[in-house]
């Protein structure tokens, strides 16, 4: 039992990691991923829905009729997007601001929706939190190292924090001479850069 | 393929001149050659470092990927070094060794290899990379700022373009059309000798490997676009022949819009498909941001290439 | 017929619970969010459109009732007399409303500058109203009495590139601040009087 548990919180930070095993997601993978700090805060904002919709619904789907189950998982998953709104804006507004609309979107990311009806709506509490943190915490990475690859090549340096509690500052990592390469953070260079890792993440066998 | 077997039955095409890729390459390095040669004349040492280092990148960069993707080595075929030479061709000979090496490898993987290697390119991989180049980098594609410690004996030490862009054709009526042809003017190591390019299309056209239809639908398109522009408002837009003879437009012409797999193959669709691409590269150089807009004009008509194909004479015997 | 009670039941008492914990949790984070849009967004606008002041205009603030509306007014005390008022106003933009605020001089009745601060317009072109110093310093040293419009209108503002409809939404957002201004003026300069000295 316990070796299960444990199975489906990792799946999540490697074998499924949405946006580049089950290539879901993409709109906020996309649009948000200027820079890392973007991406992670937008990864936990993420992660923080799933966990919350995932338990909500795993303790409700014995209740919830099928017949209305999907509408049922959206009240569910829209009430903690407001909620992760209505935090971000009085916790961390300058992260909101340079998220903002990406964040109300959360309701339609289809990762969301998705382990909510595949995974949560059959399996137990326990499970399915184990199964959002781990898919909510692959989502993450994800996003940090396309908002990393993108700010580095896009800027030269690496700058932000999380939520004020996690700092990092590297200036010109290629050298004060390197010129950055704007297409990196504009938006199809977002789509080469994510084709690129795919890439990458398939030349890595996945077992 | 070249087994003795007998009675073998396979698909089209039955009848084979024998040539391949390779010659297809090299003939156009041959034919791209003199103009690369005119650039080095005028700029030196610098311009003949770019190809030199466009040229090794290219081929080193399809070779890694070649292994990385486990497939087999198809550098021997000489796409990579030609993709390198008219990407060298297109950039100032200032470009800086990474300016280079970013260029080649947006060509070679973005342009061609991610989309499954030579044939399979929906786009221009030359026109790709210097898009991506010119909208990421624009000090070091703009020739004025590029080539400011060139010391140049053209009539005019200023981009043409730019300066008609910024001054409007009172600026640049002075020029001769002959320098202008001679490749007299700034602009890119290899792009702007009128007489190479035309010789090297010619030369091409002659061999088959481009179709004149392209090449004579896309100067015809810049020619009466411009004529008609300048025609309605000469104080405002320029002559025809200082459009067909200035920037790209004749790299363009002969050696980016024909490429093979991004290019139509019918004969309607060829002249449709270089016409608007001259009329393209005339709107965005009059009434666009852009100084030159060959190089997205080009990567417009590679889009619309599959559309215009549909063109085509009905099958016999096939319903609707 | 039962599950068809089932499901009303289970939709209409997770709506209910919805919705009246997100109201709790609303009416918990908004002053937070006010005091946040305050300081990060507001603040440095108006800051920056009353440089020259004598005082902090964000902390000189006080609110006004406007019929059954509380306004929020910052005022502006230059060369020792407090004769600038700021108020918000916003306007529908292309993307949702465009809030912005505006600074009036009450002596002479002339803009001193405004500023746009909340809004979604198209990054690169609406966005463009409140990142190009160049269009709000338009409206700076401009008569109140005539009201504003973008140049395509016959107005006197020369409108961003490639966003009309937000250089409109700016134009009247500052006609409505004008308005509220006109409409209050006697109370304003009764609140303000007593400061600046």
């Amino acid at each position: 039992m316990a070796k299960s548990i444990a199975s489906e919180f990792t799946k999540g930070l490697w074998k499924e990691v949405p946006p580049f095993r089950l290539v879901l997601g993409l709109c906020p993978v996309l649009g948000v991923t200027t820079s890392m700090k973007n991406g992670i805060g937008m990864g936990l904002a993420t992660t923080f829905v799933l966990l919350c919709s995932n338990i909500l619904v795993s303790l409700l789907r014995k209740v919830i009729p099928a017949k209305v189950r999907i509408a049922c998982f959206i009240i569910i998953i829209a009430t903690f997007v407001i909620v992760v709104e209505q935090m971000m804006q009085a916790f961390a507004y300058t992260l909101f601001l340079d998220l903002g609309v990406f964040i109300p979107l959360i309701v339609v990311n289809c990762i969301v929706l998705g382990r909510a009806e595949a995974f949560a709506s059959k399996n137990g509490v326990v499970k399915s939190t184990a199964d959002g943190l781990g898919i909510g915490l692959g989502f993450t990475w994800a996003l940090g190292l396309l908002g990393a690859v993108r700010e580095l090549i896009g800027t030269g340096s690496l700058k932000g924090d999380v939520f004020g509690l996690i700092h990092w500052d590297v200036p010109n990592i290629f050298g004060a001479s390197f010129e950055p390469f704007g297409f990196a953070v504009q938006a199809p260079g977002a789509f080469v850069i994510l084709g690129l890792l795919l890439c990458a993440m398939n030349l890595i066998p996945s077992k | 393929m070249n087994s003795k077997k007998m009675l073998i039955v396979s698909h089209a095409p039955f009848w084979h001149d024998g040539s391949g890729i390779p010659e297809r390459s090299y003939h156009t390095i041959i034919a791209a050659l003199p103009a690369a040669f005119v650039g080095i004349a005028y700029y030196g040492a610098p311009a003949l470092g770019v190809i030199s280092l466009a040229v090794a990148s290219a081929i080193l960069w399809e070779l890694l990927l070649n292994y990385a993707g486990k497939r087999p080595i198809t550098v021997g075929n000489g796409n990579a070094a030609l993709i390198g030479l008219l990407t060298a061709m297109v950039l100032p000979a200032s470009a800086p060794w990474w300016l280079v090496l970013i260029g080649t490898f947006l060509a070679i993987i973005i342009g061609i290899q991610i989309f499954g290697g030579i044939g399979a390119n929906p786009f221009n991989p030359v026109a790709l990379a210097i898009a991506i180049l010119m909208v990421s980098y624009k000090s070091h594609l703009d020739f004025d700022t590029a080539l400011v410690n060139f010391t140049l004996d053209f009539p005019s030490t200023t981009d043409p373009l730019a300066a008609l862009k910024a001054f409007g054709p009172a600026a640049v009526e002075d020029l001769n059309p002959v320098d202008l042809f001679m490749g007299r003017q700034v602009g890119g190591l290899g792009s702007s000798c009128g007489l190479a390019l035309a010789l090297g299309g010619i030369y091409l056209m002659l061999r088959g490997i481009i179709r004149w239809e392209i090449s004579i639908a896309f100067i015809a398109g810049v020619f009466i676009s411009a004529m008609l522009f300048n025609m309605a408002d000469p104080v405002r837009y320029a002559p025809p022949m200082f459009h067909l003879l200035t920037g790209y437009t004749l790299i363009g012409a002969f050696f980016l819009a024909t490429e093979s797999s991004s290019s139509p193959v019918n004969f309607i669709p060829m002249l449709v498909y270089g016409a608007l691409g001259g009329v393209m590269a005339v709107l965005i150089r009059n009434i666009g941001v852009y100084v030159d807009g060959v190089i997205f004009a080009i990567l417009l008509i590679n889009l619309i290439n599959p559309l215009v194909d549909k063109i085509r004479p009905k099958a016999i015997g096939k319903v609707a | 017929m039962g599950e068809m009670i089932k499901m009303v039941m289970v939709l209409t008492i997770l709506s209910v619970i919805s919705g009246g914990g997100l109201k709790g949790l609303e009416e918990w984070a908004k002053p937070k969010i006010e005091n946040n849009v305050m300081n990060l967004v507001k603040g440095p606008a108006i800051r920056q459109i009353l440089e020259a002041a004598d005082n902090d205009p964000v902390e000189d603030r006080f609110k006004i009732k406007d019929g059954d509306q509380e306004l929020n007014i910052f005022v502006g005390v230059f060369g020792g007399k407090a004769d600038t008022v700021v108020v918000e106003s916003s306007a529908n933009g292309f993307a949702d409303k465009v809030g912005m605020v505006v600074a009036i001089n009450m002596t002479d009745d002339t803009l001193r500058g405004m500023a746009v601060t909340t809004h979604k317009e198209t990054p690169g072109l609406g966005a463009m109203a409140k990142d190009d110093p160049n269009f709000s310093a338009q409206f700076a040293g401009k008569n109140i009495t005539d009201s504003f419009g973008v140049t395509n209108d016959g107005g006197q503002i020369s409108a961003l590139s490639g966003a009309t409809i937000t250089s409109r939404a700016v134009c009247s957002g500052i006609n409505q601040a004008v308005d509220t201004y006109n409409r209050l003026k006697p109370q304003l300069q009764e609140q303000i009087k007593g400061m600046g000295n």
